[in-house]
């Protein structure tokens, strides 16, 4: 079996007359840590959502563990174990921690009858938690009971006990402070070192997550230009190509 | 962070050797603060405690199924609008709904088919409305206040149409009538067994689970592959069957099927004992049982005034001001839950 | 003292004050609040007062409860006016309730609720066929008396009826059109089709039309139960239908609206021909201006102020006296003698609240 479990080659995306994604191939390996890094309007978020299921592209191949594949859905996506943990973290507020865990996967009684298993998805979630070294007093609290960070752990939580094969971590420290920052990116190491799940994290900051990604590729203007293993390059190199990017597009819009 | 958390979970019993009253008085203090339905149970049986001692018949067997009279039907069409209220969606048209579903019925019975049948039809028609409320809202994506605004007038008139306007008696066999809401044991029982039915649904079903997670969050619900679109419109046509089924109880109750009926007054009550019941308007959050002790409650308020003889005119102003204090009461307790509480 | 912040989620306030603190706050508040009812608001006593009034020996202040289906509606103020008299003169006091808008429903509940409460005498406006027949019979099972007034029931085990005759005035309304229109088509206005206030009248001009032999058609239209919807009714009509002979309405609202109809477009110039019923004062002004030929008055205070007679009567005499079909008239008004209703403001009309004597005036 090859160790790539995902692959893209040459995707575009446009939305009307918007073109969010020009020309995209990346390479995801077995057990890798991917860093997606790239400024606001790079088109992030667009490959992540084709990458989920969320959007079909334009144009361009998508090969999941060396076949190539068509992403009908996001339920397809993740019946191929392919889970995204959305910015917007994808949690209800109204319903408690365990809920959220297993919406759309909920546990039931007998088959036919489609009762929610309380017990069962209470006990589970319990334990996923503890497993993953996740702090919740309780997981019956309403989740808009939660911290940032503890949300956020959930929502990591709940894709990984989903058998996710890959996990789309989408700019999981943005809206966070220090010690929830550390929380999250703790718990992303750890999956690591377990090395069953392959992740791509979408990130800003680059000082995060340069200790334990693998690879970086840097996403500027629709198109992927920089793709080097981490320990070939530095956190100052990276600045320098983005700080360059700046320069350039300050000089177009003195020409034009 | 962590001692906020702490706090929100249950206390503990302090002190727990020191009197098993003191004990008691506070559980129910805060089961009273910690599950909404309490609250409006609690001002509802306030009220009915206020009437009894200012009208003593107000508790007598025959004001009994006055009360049902007013408030069972609004229930029943309560809880349809539970369900589509916490998808974050509004149904306007549920009270022509419940004028139609009888007129079907008549008309198909007239046509040769048995009454159970006949029945059903109409229900089935009702659905058709559910869904077209459904498409508009969804697919066609007009905002569900005007989409049902629209079709609050269209089987309004359809309705005046059909009917030339006229009203029609309904068929008068005894084991239909009685078991259709004919008299008031059968409204009351049609009521709870609607409620407990569709609050098990709400809590204890994917279904239930799913209608709050659409109206919560549309977007993260659909993100995570819930079938919103489908929620939504199956929530509809819940609603608009349970508003033909009001209407028919209510129908084979009077012995009337007027074109008149049900329209805009049924509706409001209908969502005001929702929402006085602790469903929230903006969607995300609801509760059937609520909803049907809210429909208690706005029935007392009616009967009990009536009772105590009190005339139109004044009677919309008390009848006004009691929704409103009503209503502040629940959002006060609500409001410590927010601080306090779980749930 | 913390403000209250009435927003949810921005609850600063509460987080001060401890739960315990705050849940004796909002139970005591409510509680207040929700005793208030038992300060009466405006509710009549519910002790008897004892009252001897004329010759008539002395008897508990009965109550009457009158379920009405427009309970809002202009029309029924002086009924409510001859209601009001009539329980100051003998001692009684009355209950004005039902629905607002015709729903049966409403209705039902009222008159069971009234039941009830015991009252002394109901009075009911049987505008549904079958929808009073139970709450009647369960209503004189329980030994409270009762009338209906100003619409009427076949089958219904009411004691006796006050009010017009609905298919005699509508005989007398064709009767008229008969008199005014040679030939031709006409439309007959109603605001709701079906309701026993109104139907009948119209199914009584179509008999008298029929019998006079005379080549006219009457179309039957609905103009809806809110004043301004049928006025928009009227005028939707007259446009499809220029060549109208004449426009007639059968309940107050309707011909106020045709009232207006015939001003506007100056129809009675065209020589197109206009009546209706009832004393709305678009209608009135109409008559005085000639835009309308006839109005017919079915004198609503009486049919306050002779129910509660009736009533009254029953309960004083145990029933032995009372009950009697009170017709309460039918009388044409026309630009002959409409002139006093005009100038005049009384409680008989429901304009004015006033009580004073009237002076007559003109020819009897």
């Amino acid at each position: 079996m090859s160790k790539e479990v995902l692959r893209t080659e040459h995707v575009a995306k446009s939305f009307g007359a918007v073109s969010a994604l020009e020309d995209v191939s990346i390479r995801l390996n077995r057990g890798e840590v991917l860093g997606l890094l790239g400024d606001n309007g790079a088109g992030k978020s667009t490959l992540m959502k084709i990458l989920t299921g969320f959007h079909k592209p334009s144009s361009g191949k998508l090969f999941f563990e060396g076949q190539e594949t068509e992403l009908k859905s996001v339920s397809h996506a993740r019946s191929l174990g392919i889970e995204p943990v959305y910015q917007d973290l994808a949690l209800v507020n109204g319903l408690n921690v365990y809920h959220n865990m297993f919406l759309q996967r909920e546990i039931m009684y007998g088959g036919m009858f489609r009762i929610l298993n309380d017990g069962a998805m209470r006990e589970r979630a319990r334990k996923q938690l503890k497993e993953m070294g996740v702090h919740i007093p309780s997981v019956d609290v309403e989740i808009a009971k939660l911290s940032g960070g503890q949300r956020q752990a959930i929502a990591v939580a709940r894709s990984v006990y989903a058998n996710a094969k890959v996990l789309l971590l989408d700019e999981p420290t943005a809206a966070m402070g220090v010690k929830e920052s550390t929380m999250i990116l703790d718990l992303v190491r750890r999956l690591k070192e377990k090395g069953e799940v392959s992740i791509i994290i979408v990130a800003h900051n680059y000082a995060q997550i340069f200790d334990f990604c693998d690879r970086i590729n840097l996403l500027q203007n629709g198109k992927i230009t920089f793709d080097q293993r981490t320990k070939d390059t530095s956190v100052e190199q990276l600045t320098s190509l983005v700080v360059n990017e700046y320069r350039a597009a300050r000089e177009n819009i003195g020409r034009s | 962070m962590a001692k906020d958390i702490a706090d929100s979970l249950p206390q503990p019993q302090d002190q727990p050797r020191r009197g098993e009253r003191r004990g008691l008085l506070r559980r129910i203090l805060r089961s009273l603060v910690h599950f909404r339905e309490a609250s409006i149970a609690g001002a509802g049986i306030l009220l009915v405690i206020c009437f009894q001692v200012t009208a003593p018949a107000f508790l007598s067997p025959g004001n009994i199924a006055n009360l049902a009279g007013y408030a069972a039907t609004t229930a029943i069409i309560a809880a349809g609008e539970v369900l589509v209220l916490i998808c974050g969606e509004v149904d306007l048209s549920v009270g022509q709904v419940y004028a139609l579903s009888p007129f079907v019925m008549f008309y198909a019975h007239q046509a040769g088919i048995p009454y159970v049948p006949a029945i059903l039809l109409g229900l089935i028609v009702a659905s058709v409305v559910g869904f077209i409320n459904g498409l508009l809202t969804v697919v066609l994506r007009i905002p569900s206040f005007i989409a049902t605004l629209g079709t609050f007038y269209l089987i309004n008139g359809f309705t005046l149409t059909i009917s030339g306007g006229f009203p029609v008696q309904p068929p008068a066999v005894a084991i239909i009538t009685n078991t259709f809401g004919g008299n008031w044991v059968s409204q009351i029982l049609w009521a709870i067994g609607i409620a407990l039915v569709f609050q098990f649904v709400l809590r204890k079903t994917r279904w239930g689970l799913h209608t709050i997670a659409t109206g919560g969050n549309l977007l993260g619900a659909s993100e995570v592959g819930v079938k919103v679109g489908f929620i939504k419109v199956g929530n509809f046509i819940l609603c608009s069957v349970l508003g033909g089924l009001a209407g028919t109880l209510d129908a084979f109750r009077i012995g009337s099927i007027d074109p008149l009926a049900g329209g805009s007054e049924i509706m409001f009550m209908a969502i005001a004992s929702a929402v006085i019941g602790g469903t929230l308007l903006t969607g995300g959050s609801g509760t059937i049982i609520g909803a049907f002790f809210g429909a208690i409650v706005l029935g007392v308020l009616k009967d009990g005034f009536t009772l105590l003889g009190i005339s139109a005119y004044l009677f919309d102003m008390i009848l006004g001001g009691a929704i409103l204090i009503t209503m502040l009461i629940n959002v006060r307790l609500s409001l410590i839950r927010a601080v306090g509480g779980g749930q | 003292m913390k403000r209250i912040n009435l927003l949810p989620g921005v609850s600063d306030s509460y987080r001060g004050v401890s739960r315990r603190e705050a849940l004796r706050r909002a139970a005591s508040a409510g509680a207040l609040i929700s005793l208030s009812p038992l300060a009466g608001f405006g509710v009549s006593s519910a002790e008897a007062a004892e009252e001897a009034l004329g010759k008539f020996p002395k008897h508990p202040q009965w109550k009457f409860t009158f379920v009405n289906h427009v309970t809002t509606n202009p029309f029924f103020v002086p009924t409510r006016y001859g209601a009001e008299d009539a329980c100051a003169l003998l001692g009684c006091s009355y209950q004005w309730t039902g629905s607002e808008k015709s729903i049966a429903t409403d209705m039902v509940n009222a008159l069971n609720t009234a039941v009830s409460a015991g009252v002394d005498g109901i009075a009911v406006c049987l505008v549904d066929l079958a929808a009073f027949n139970d709450p009647v019979e369960k209503a004189l099972k329980a030994g409270i008396p009762v009338v209906s007034y100003n619409a009427d029931a076949k089958g219904n085990k009411r004691l006796c009826y006050i009010g017009q005759d609905l298919f005699q005035s509508g005989k007398g309304l064709g009767e008229r059109i008969v008199e005014l229109v040679p030939e031709g088509e006409v439309v007959g206005f109603i605001a709701t089709p079906g309701q026993l206030n109104i139907q009948p009248r119209l199914d009584g001009a179509k008999a008298a039309i029929k019998e006079s032999g005379k080549n006219i058609t009457l179309n039957e239209i609905a103009s809806g139960a809110a004043l301004n919807d049928e006025v928009s009714a009227v005028e939707a009509y007259y446009a499809g239908h220029p060549n109208i002979k004449g426009m007639f309405a059968v309940d107050a609202g309707s011909t106020a609206a045709v009232a207006k109809a015939m001003a506007g477009h100056e129809l009675q110039k065209k020589g197109v021909h206009a009546g209706g019923f009832d004393l709305l004062p678009t209608t009135l002004e109409a008559i005085s201006k000639g835009d309308l030929d006839f109005t017919i008055d079915q004198q609503p205070y009486l049919q306050g102020f002779y129910t509660v007679m009736v009533l009254f009567l029953y309960k004083i005499s145990g029933g032995l006296t009372g009950p009697s079909d009170i017709d309460t008239g039918l009388s044409f008004l026309t630009k002959a003698n409409v002139e006093p209703f005009l100038k005049t403001q009384s409680r008989y009309e429901g304009n004015s609240s006033e009580e004073k004597v009237l002076k007559r005036s003109g020819a009897i």
